[in-house]
């Protein structure tokens, strides 16, 4: 299994994911035609060069994908692709990207002895410029415990975003799933959004995914909404995730990134923030040179994340099957091959 | 024989009883003796004092009905706030429409929001209306709330330019305000009559404490506390087309605690100020009440200020005949002048008792 950029061949992968996620992955639509463009337009950024002037305020989007090379490369290529991730450098740069903050307003009143805080929801543009990480998707035929795919396809952002540190802003986000009712329906839009936007939840989920978000600065309350006047269910979803993405949560928290009071505007779902040198796996990452030996076979699990350090376009990245010593790393001929470098490649690794 | 007059400390007893009965009770009038025996106190001070700035000053007035062994006995009370927000901000929530559209999606929608004002602090307010269940739809009723009029058309310097008037809001039939339960409760976490009490006896400076301090969308109200808002309570119905009659419009805001309608009006535009006119009087001992139509009169006394409903009995020369039990009332003799505005018949109301 290896990460690499996505390429324009991988458009009919892609689109089938698409199909695949279906409606509650809002930043892939079933649209080919969007999906080619989303192609072009992440090819554009991985190949920009590292002294390219736009690249410290690009909203450039790094899209990768998880190629299966134990398939047989007679298979059509969208049977190799196992799943997808991506970093947008920039959010809210080409529109605004909105969110509510959860903030407190005191009320005091000797007279009333009230002494209190209600949560109120600020709209919010406070991310702007920060980076994300988002589309973290693992087809099923692919989540096979022990295999750690899903684990990959989360860190190698992190090594990404270390490795290639100029891209990347100060600060890092990821938006969690908000919480939905036994009959999939969101409390929280149902008191909330849907008095405003005259559309069902999935459309409007549907038209930001597809970047088309200005009818959410034009149709969106502007000014702060006190929760004490929302119904009890939807209070129950502030910062509250969706019960499927909380393996998600549980990865990102382990990296350091922590709920801080903002949460969507649709679906009351947390968004978790850190400052990205203070992410666990881009502080504890190291550089190794590699050691290609046709002996290291053992033990052959995946404990070592290995990212390669050259252009950006040619970025690999996979699990090598040992833990590095002394600033070396012993990679296997195959998992060299994967990664397409040869003995003494310089390596960023992240062990557990 | 009715007449309006401003109330003095002896009222005491009267008004009590009449904040107690006031249906809803009413904020502005509550069943406090302390703070009902202050207001007659300042009235009667504010009477007597030159005024040539609106302040703090509340005119009490009440209505005596005095039956034919002379025996007088206080039916109804009525009282203007000189400027709304003299000591502290007069509250209200000011309903505001947001047009939210998007290309887009090819929506345009109005959204309705209530923001907190204070714009009506710098305004008269007509308030604490209270009159006994047996003079409710007669004569006595609009006399009581017109004769006040009479008495702003005499002193302008101490009114503001605008008068208002809050209407209380609906409540259902337990009593409860729905407006109330959607919006006041989450931030003053107590009942509504609680506050009311409070604001009405106490300073209502908690107002400013405890509210949020940007506007509310109303879509996110309850379907009954939305309903509420700009709302009548059904006992005042009549009020508010009568002052509705006399030149009183629906204004943009309504009351901070139950949504209840505020009118409001340009001084100068009301049927009592620019309808009025002086007549000298006349006093005759025969005036036919049936055939004229009625006209509430006014002396131009102040602290000695007294209203009447009575024919509106125009000489050819303009003189306004007076039957002497009237000219009695008014403290007016022959040749004196007296200020007259005609009152719209209304099919429904009997004459006074």
């Amino acid at each position: 299994m290896l990460i690499r950029p996505i390429e324009e061949r991988d458009l009919d992968a892609l689109h089938a994911i698409a199909i695949e996620t279906g409606e509650g992955f809002t930043s892939l639509p079933d649209n080919r035609e969007f999906l080619a463009e989303h192609i072009a337009a992440t090819r554009a950024a991985f190949e920009k060069t590292e002294d390219h002037p736009s690249l410290k305020d690009a909203p450039d989007l790094y899209f990768f994908v998880l190629e299966d090379d134990s398939v047989d490369t007679d298979a059509s290529a969208a049977d190799r692709i196992a799943g997808c991730c991506a970093i947008e450098a920039r959010v809210g740069l080409d529109v605004p990207f909105y969110n509510y903050r959860v903030g407190r307003l005191a009320q005091a009143s000797k007279q009333l002895d009230l002494n209190r805080v209600i949560d109120t929801l600020f709209l919010s543009s406070d991310h702007t410029g920060d980076a994300e990480v988002c589309s973290l998707y693992l087809r099923p035929d692919w989540r096979v415990s022990g295999q750690r795919n899903g684990t990959l396809l989360s860190r190698v952002r992190w090594l990404f975003m270390a490795i290639y540190r100029a891209r990347f802003p100060d600060r890092v986000l990821a938006e969690m799933r908000g919480r939905f009712d036994d009959a999939d329906v969101n409390p929280f839009w149902q008191s909330l959004g849907q008095h405003f936007f005259p559309i069902d939840f999935g459309d409007a989920d549907r038209l930001t995914g597809l970047g088309q978000k200005s009818f959410i600065g034009e149709l969106m309350p502007r000014y702060p909404i006190c929760t004490a006047m929302l119904p009890q269910a939807a209070r129950d979803c502030l910062g509250q995730v969706h019960e499927q993405t909380q393996p998600a949560l549980a990865m990102l928290n382990a990296q350091g990134l922590r709920y801080e009071g903002y949460i969507d505007i649709f679906d009351a779902g947390p968004t978790v923030e850190a400052y990205l040198n203070d992410v666990k796996a881009v502080r504890d990452s190291i550089e190794v040179v590699a050691v290609v030996d046709a002996q290291a076979v053992d033990p052959g699990s995946p404990v070592t994340l290995a990212a390669t350090m050259g252009t950006c376009a040619s970025f690999r990245s996979a699990w090598v099957g040992r833990l590095p010593a002394h600033g070396e790393l012993a990679v296997h001929p195959d998992e060299a091959a994967r990664l397409g470098i040869v003995d003494g490649a310089r390596l960023r690794v992240l062990c557990d | 024989m009715l007449v309006v007059r401003p109330g003095t400390p002896g009222d005491l007893d009267a008004l009590m009883a009449l904040a107690a009965n006031a249906v809803p009770q009413l904020t502005n009038l509550p069943a406090h003796r302390d703070r009902l025996a202050e207001r007659l106190a300042g009235s009667v001070a504010a009477l007597e004092r030159t005024i040539d700035t609106p302040g703090e000053e509340i005119y009490v007035f009440v209505l005596e009905a005095t039956d034919d062994q002379g025996r007088a006995a206080i039916v109804g009370t009525a009282s203007i706030r000189a400027r709304a927000g003299a000591k502290e901000a007069y509250y209200t929530w000011r309903r505001e429409t947001l047009i939210h559209a998007s290309q887009q999606l090819d929506v345009r929608r109005p959204v309705s929001i209530l923001s907190l004002s204070h714009e009506l602090s710098e305004a008269s307010l007509l308030c604490a209306f209270s009159l006994d269940a047996r003079y409710r739809a007669t004569t006595g009723e609009r006399l009581l709330r017109r004769a006040r009029l009479l008495f702003v058309a005499q002193h302008p310097e101490r009114f503001m330019p605008t008068i208002a008037v809050a209407m209380p809001g609906h409540l259902d039939d337990a009593g409860t305000s729905p407006f109330w339960e959607s919006v006041g409760r989450h931030f003053f976490v107590r009942d509504f009559a609680d506050i009311n009490e409070m604001a009405g006896i106490y300073s209502k400076s908690f107002i400013a404490e405890v509210m949020p301090p940007f506007p509310l969308y109303e879509p996110l109200l309850t379907e009954t506390g939305r309903q509420a808002i700009g709302s009548t309570h059904s006992a005042h119905f009549a009020a508010a087309a009568d002052l509705r009659d006399e030149g009183f419009a629906d204004s943009r805001h309504v009351d901070l605690f139950d949504g209840g309608l505020l009118l409001e009006a340009p001084f100068k535009q009301l049927h009592s100020v620019h309808g009025n006119r002086w007549h000298p009087v006349r006093i005759l001992d025969e005036v036919a009440r049936d055939l004229r139509d009625t006209a509430l009169l006014a002396n131009q006394n102040t602290t000695a200020f007294r209203c009447i409903a009575a024919p509106h009995a125009l000489s050819s020369t303009g003189q306004l005949m007076l039957s002497p039990a009237d000219a009695a009332t008014l403290d007016l003799d022959t040749g004196r002048a007296v200020l007259a505005v005609t009152l719209p018949r209304l099919g429904h109301e009997t004459a006074p008792c």
